[in-house]
């Protein structure tokens, strides 16, 4: 086979897995969109903060596992007291911080020194020592042995006492009405035992959203506008249309909401995973689907929150690297759903999907660049040719990110037009400002996972700004 | 076509694609600004193509009050989760003018045709004025129904003292729980001695809410009667024991303390969680006659002990021990 010959076949290749990555995309859109469509309809007939003043709302304790939170947690908690909702309590767990989060924690919330009991459902690390605010009873701190996230998120569960869990990231800082919002999905449908929602990523959360009600709006510079990006197009264009086909395969860390039977059924989140949350979500739906039962994970277009986005390439990298591992990790462990028709559209549709879109997309991307480098060098490629494909894909990326940003606007159009308009001129340069740093993230992950790497690289929080 | 020509249309139809979506963005967001509702009066449900506007159907109940109460009552039945919800709202919002509304509220929960919890937290809002209808509801054959109709009447206390007190003794554990629950928030009379009763009861979830109840009514009587709970399977009904004689204060301490020396360490450790969250731990730290704080730290162990020395440390100290203090040097 000549080399031209070898580097047509790549190029038709990648050109393929693009066709086949863009048709799977558009065709999740479409199917968003009509539910966005739908939802907007049910919300026009519905009073959707109802939940918030009722003395029947189901109670929630919320989960918020910390590893050297010292910047973000305190807001965090604060804006956690701070929902709109009539019964819920918040467990913050101290997982062997080696900052200062827990003397922070202390002296900012008012804490005291008690002992507390608990339930011995999940097996944890050893517990150092409880705290309770002095000033708001819905509060407990935990403190103990360093065991990783899924170990904190198991301890909470050993504590809480309400039907739901919502377990949460340390540096979310919630909108007053998030639960409320949330809430109403789980008891207007009996189905649904779990659920994420979509939320912002900022800089300094806690300047995001200052009052709890209404959001700043995302920030437009480069590294957090393609951040944001990623989010709208994760929440907005997959998310919403995979929980309407019933395959929702990742709620997100950062906001989850699950039964909490259904956690101690599944014997908490498991620490032998870099990460948690898609991991837990994939066996929810192995179990789910194994015992024949119908239920239904949903996913939310309401903003439940902020939480902060690394505020450099390096963090950033870093983060992404960790998430490409736990895809990894996860799907080799349920590779027995993949195009297994017991799991109905989890194994017919979202695992290969996941496969197509996350797992094999480091190879292409490499094969791309490669055949690009090799195809321009030879002179197999010319300048117009280079120049026509590129801006397809330009718009076909850029396409795809306004059609979940339509979306997220038909949602309640909370973001200002000169943030659209910024946004709109950024979205071109995504593919060769941001991508090409995502794709080595990805082959990072990839190389890292294959080695078993399964620690979590946890960067630096963003220096703040100083707003509480 | 050559590949050439075929990349350029590629390019035409993805830069169109993104042209006509930031158009329908821009001209979404342009038209929301303007829209005014039309306001189209419907008669049928088979009208409904769409789901109705609340606001038409509100008006429509306002001024002909007959044909919307017919239409709403029979989209309550509907097959489209959307005209039920919708009918839920514009009753609950038409049902602070008219009765009919209320009616058909209950109407929704009785059959639980549409989120009870939706329109349980309406008719909660509408008291006193739906409690009459409410009542023959907790004879509901639904036992979720049940449970509704009588939390519910916690806003009605002569209802409440009527009809719930057979409801302790209902066959379905939410019922019977949601029973003692109203007692207590309507404050009947005969709320202590169900309470005590329920105790025992063979379902977690009654005896949690029997030992709320007990401490609620009256901490000081059901005292002694909570503490064995501290001892019980459930960590729930334990945690709900625990709290309701924290209620009830340094009063608790003269039947908790004798706990500390039973056989069974549960019972022990949950009588050193009491003493630690009414204050008396922190109350005998630097003056602790009789080897009293050592059997607590004893029974409540480690922690416990390390939690008491650090909130002396900072000058601090938990429920009504300062109280207790105060009590004793008197």
């Amino acid at each position: 086979m000549s080399f031209e010959t070898a580097l047509r076949i790549a190029v038709l290749t990648c050109v393929s897995y693009l066709a086949l990555l863009w048709l799977m995309h558009w065709g999740l859109l479409v199917v968003g969109l009509v539910e966005t469509r739908r939802r907007r309809r049910e919300r026009e007939v519905d009073d959707v903060d109802a939940l918030s003043g009722s003395r029947f709302a189901p109670g929630v304790s919320i989960l918020v596992p910390a590893y050297n939170e010292s910047a973000a947690l305190p807001d965090a908690v604060r804006s956690a007291l701070a929902i709109d909702y009539p019964e819920f309590e918040v467990i913050v767990v101290n997982d062997g911080s080696k900052d200062d989060t827990l003397a922070r924690l202390v002296d900012e919330l008012d804490l005291v020194p008690v002992e507390a009991s608990s339930r011995a459902v999940l097996d944890t690390e050893q517990i150092l020592g409880y705290y309770r605010s002095a000033t708001d009873r819905r509060l407990l701190v935990v403190d103990k042995v360093n065991g990783g996230k899924a170990d904190a998120l198991n301890t909470a569960v050993n504590h809480s006492r309400y039907r739901y869990v919502c377990a949460v990231d340390a540096d979310m800082v919630f909108a007053r009405g998030s639960l409320a919002r949330a809430m109403r999905e789980i008891v207007r449908d009996p189905e649904v035992v779990g659920l994420t929602s979509y939320f912002e990523n900022s800089r300094d959360p806690a300047a995001s959203l200052p009052d709890g009600v209404h959001f700043v709006g995302p920030d437009t510079r480069p590294l957090f506008a393609f951040q944001s990006f990623d989010y709208i197009r994760a929440f907005f264009s997959t998310r919403i249309g995979w929980a309407r086909l019933n395959f929702m395969l990742c709620a997100a860390g950062a906001f989850q909401i699950w039964r909490r039977d259904l956690v101690e059924d599944l014997q908490g989140w498991s620490r032998t995973f870099t990460c948690e949350d898609i991991e837990f979500t994939f066996r929810v739906h192995r179990l789910l689907r194994q015992r024949g039962r119908p239920y239904r994970v949903a996913s939310l277009p309401d903003c439940v929150g902020v939480t902060e986005g690394p505020d450099t390439m390096r963090k950033l990298i870093s983060q992404r690297e960790r998430w490409q591992r736990v895809i990894l990790e996860t799907c080799w462990a349920n590779r027995r759903m993949l195009l297994n028709p017991r799991y109905g559209t989890v194994g017919m549709l979202g695992m290969p999907f996941y496969v197509l879109s996350e797992i094999v997309a480091p190879v292409f991307e490499v094969l791309a660049l490669v055949t690009l480098v090799a195809g321009v060098a030879s002179g197999l490629v010319d300048g117009w040719e280079f120049v026509v494909l590129t801006l397809a894909i330009t718009f076909g990326n850029s396409a795809l990110t306004t059609g979940a940003l339509l979306m997220q606007d038909l949602e309640g159009r909370t973001y200002r037009l000169s943030r659209v308009l910024r946004f709109f001129a950024l979205m071109p340069l995504e593919l060769f400002v941001y991508r090409p740093f995502m794709g080595w993230a990805r082959v990072k992950g990839t190389w890292r996972c294959l080695r078993r790497d399964k620690d979590w690289h946890k960067f630096e929080r963003n220096v703040r700004t100083g707003t509480t | 076509m050559d590949g050439r020509t075929g990349l350029v249309v590629v390019c035409a139809v993805a830069g169109g694609a993104w042209a006509l979506l930031v158009l329908a963005l821009l001209v979404g967001r342009a038209r929301h600004r303007r829209r005014t509702r039309p306001l189209a009066i419907v008669t049928e449900v088979g009208e409904w193509k769409q789901p109705p506007v609340v606001t038409e159907l509100v008006d429509l109940g306002d001024t002909d009050e007959r044909t919307a109460e017919e239409l709403l009552n029979e989209s309550l039945r509907s097959d489209i989760p959307e005209l039920r919800t919708a009918s839920v709202t514009a009753l609950a919002s038409l049902a602070d003018r008219h009765d009919w509304a209320i009616d058909g509220l209950v109407e929704a929960l009785a059959e639980a045709s549409e989120n009870p919890v939706r329109v349980a937290g309406e008719l909660d809002r509408l008291a006193p004025r739906p409690g009459p209808r409410l009542a023959p509801l907790v004879a509901h054959p639904n036992p979720v129904v049940r449970a509704y109709a009588v939390r519910l009447l916690s806003r009605y206390p002569a209802l409440a003292e009527q009809h719930v007190p057979a409801c302790t003794l209902d066959p379905s554990p939410n019922v019977r729980g949601a029973a003692l629950e109203t007692l207590r928030a309507a404050g009947s009379p005969a709320a202590l001695r169900h309470a005590l009763r329920l105790l025992e009861d063979p379902h977690p979830q009654v005896r949690a809410q029997a030992c709320r109840t007990a401490a609620a009514v009256s901490g000081r009587a059901s005292a002694a009667y909570l503490v064995p709970l501290l001892a019980d399977t459930s960590w729930w009904v334990r945690e709900a024991a625990r709290e309701a004689l924290v209620t009830a204060g340094h009063h608790a301490t003269i039947v908790v303390e004798p706990a500390l020396e039973s056989h069974d360490p549960a019972l022990r450790s949950g009588a050193a969680l009491v003493l630690q969250d009414i204050g008396h731990v922190d109350a005998l730290v630097g003056d602790d006659e009789g080897g009293r704080l050592e059997r607590i730290y004893g029974a409540g162990g480690r922690r416990l002990r390390g939690a008491a020395a650090e909130r002396a440390r900072r000058g601090l100290v938990l429920g009504d021990g300062g109280a207790l203090e105060a009590e004793a040097a008197s």
